[in-house]
């Protein structure tokens, strides 16, 4: 597009081309476009990349509500990592951080992808239904968290009232407030919350497919099940590749919710590492410590993004 | 093979579809019927599908207890801040990054994506230390700053969509005709991406105006906080007051609602657009 320069000359006009100025000739030369990125990079670096490595420097080291304004605080190396690692409480919130990702990844892929099926079916009306059903994922966390809160309340909650009168429970459940339950509440909320994203992202995907395809599997004799698996599932999976790590990732930021509903109890038994994270940091003051956590986590995040980056930028350039 | 299903079968789908719709909204239902209850018909065994009762007690009393009016305020004045921030600062990146294809380019979007993914709840740590030493703590200014990271990129990523989808051609006509480059991004480019502008700009507000981890971490005074907060207040104990509870849950996302509905179709496309791309 440089070569619209030419413009730049024009004999006819010279009282126009004596206006232009100083920032005229400089937004029209190629210099302008690191300029323009700047604004966005500068503030990127200063609000995201500088947390980040002072997130790494502070797990290195010893951090206290004393030396908080200081910038030279004792270095000690992976201490706190070493710390945290023997702590009791790391191997539960392993196995938390494990089981939550991991129920939310399959949950709200297997549930997004039996959404989208039954609305990808021409029906009257499927467009808008399927369009109600995504009102859920633009509500804010602490709402979801709240509502949820409510449907999930031993006395007088809705669920429990449905699970009696169904006969499922004789007395009421303490979804919350019952250490063996409360990591399944969280993750009954957080699907909820994350499957009309799954839906939508493959609802895109199945329109993809093109219609030859089921037509040509139909006439060689293949039933809906055999079509689903020999023709949607594989041409899916770049899609649902992509999906997963966007629920591991968004499934990090859960941290909203688990709080509003169980504050990662009772006795951590809905903790996960965010929750840790941010626990140790503002209600133990172990800066250091939240800091470590952050990192560990933060490196994960990471690692899935570029994997997933590569694998979108593969597919782009086929 | 949809052409096979019969006129019957295709309303038994909508039937299920609107079940299936119905099911999945209860929740939002049940926020709204819980606030009109009044607190006995709330704790009544069998619970009541439809408030029998109907009061607006509950909203009078989180305005005129709760400082409701005051919680929106500080939300609205957040989020609009953190929406002007994040429209002015992604223009230029996101323009640049829609026109020129390099190298550096292509490593300024990977990092502009990867600051997208960080979770608030793992930066709250090292956003309050530095807050904290540059006397930025316990103001609004810190919570628009540090949601801007959040939204900042999200923009960039949504406007650089936007503007790939404008022809160039528009603009080279626009240079061939004497405009220089910056009157022909002002006069031509901006003016055809005012609805990419008014998309992008709802969807910032609304994660800006739901955010909750940067303002709870970055300022401990309640006249301060937004109203993801003041509902936290309500809904963080084990024990709540579930019917003014739910009023201020109500209120909070009847405006998120609208939005959405007058929205809807927009916001899908531009969303599935900007998290695949």
């Amino acid at each position: 597009m440089t070569s619209i320069d030419a413009t730049a000359a024009r004999p006819g006009r010279p009282r126009a081309a004596m206006r232009r100025g100083v920032l005229d000739r400089f937004t029209d030369s190629t210099a302008i476009w690191p300029v323009l990125v700047a604004a966005t990079a500068l503030y990127l670096i200063a609000f995201v990349g500088y947390p980040v490595l002072y997130t790494i420097i502070m797990s290195l080291q010893e951090v206290s509500v004393g030396n908080l304004r200081s910038l030279s605080r004792p270095w000690v190396g992976f201490d706190n990592y070493t710390r945290l690692f023997a702590d009791p409480l790391f191997p539960l919130v392993l196995r938390n951080t494990v089981l939550f990702v991991g129920l939310n990844v399959v949950l709200q892929c297997a549930g997004g992808l039996a959404v989208a099926l039954f609305f990808q079916q021409r029906f009257p009306g499927a467009s808008f239904l399927r369009g109600l059903v995504l009102a859920g994922w633009i509500l804010p966390p602490l709402v979801i968290g709240a509502v949820w809160k409510w449907l999930l309340a031993s006395d007088n909650g809705v669920l429990n009232y449905a699970l009696a009168s169904l006969g499922h429970i004789a007395k009421p459940v303490y979804w919350l407030s019952d250490p063996a339950t409360s990591l399944l509440a969280v993750t009954m909320a957080n699907v909820w919350f994350g499957l009309p994203f799954n839906m939508i992202l493959l609802a895109a995907g199945l329109a993809g497919i093109p219609r030859e395809l089921y037509e040509a599997a139909a006439i060689d004799g293949a039933g809906p099940v055999r079509r689903f698996l020999s023709v949607t599932l594989p041409l899916l999976r770049p899609t649902l590749y992509a999906l997963v790590a966007l629920s591991t990732i968004y499934t990090m930021r859960a941290f909203d919710l688990i709080w509003t509903m169980t504050h990662g109890g009772p006795v951590d038994s809905s903790n996960i590492f965010p929750v840790w994270s941010y626990k140790l940091s503002f209600e133990v003051f172990d800066f250091s410590g939240g800091a470590a956590i952050s990192t560990l986590m933060l490196a994960v995040v990471f690692v899935v993004a570029v994997a997933y980056l590569r694998s979108v930028r593969a597919e782009q350039s086929l | 093979m949809d052409q096979l299903l019969s006129t019957p079968k295709r309303w038994m789908l909508t039937a299920l579809g609107l079940a299936i719709a119905g099911c999945y909204l209860f929740p939002v239902y049940w926020m709204y019927a819980s606030s009109l209850k009044p607190s006995f018909e709330l704790n009544a065994s069998p619970p009541t599908l439809v408030p029998h009762a109907p009061t607006f007690a509950a909203y009078a009393w989180i305005f005129t207890r709760e400082n409701m009016a005051r919680y929106m305020g500080n939300s609205l004045v957040i989020a609009s801040a953190v929406t002007a921030l994040s429209l002015v600062l992604a223009t230029g990146a996101a323009y640049a990054l829609s026109r020129v294809r390099s190298f550096w380019m292509d490593a300024v979007l990977v990092g502009i994506m990867l600051s997208q993914v960080l979770p608030p709840a793992l930066l709250a740590t090292p956003m309050f230390v530095i807050f904290r030493q540059i006397d930025l703590i316990n103001t609004q200014t810190a919570v628009v700053l540090a949601t801007t990271t959040k939204t900042l990129p999200f923009a960039v990523v949504m406007l650089r969509t936007t503007f790939a989808q404008i022809p160039v051609e528009l603009e080279e006509a626009a240079r061939v005709d004497g405009c220089t480059r910056l009157s022909a991004f002002l006069r031509i480019t901006l003016p055809v991406a005012r609805i990419g502008y008014i998309v992008v700009g709802t969807l910032v507000f609304l994660l800006a105006y739901g955010e909750f981890v940067y303002p709870v971490s970055l300022v401990n005074k309640n006249e301060l906080q937004p109203a993801t907060v003041g509902l936290y207040g309500f809904v963080g104990a084990d024990y709540s007051d579930w019917g003014n509870a739910m009023a201020f849950a109500s209120v909070v996302v009847t405006p998120v609602i609208l939005v959405f509905v007058l929205l809807q179709r927009r916001i899908v496309s531009g969303l599935t657009a900007g998290a695949i791309k």
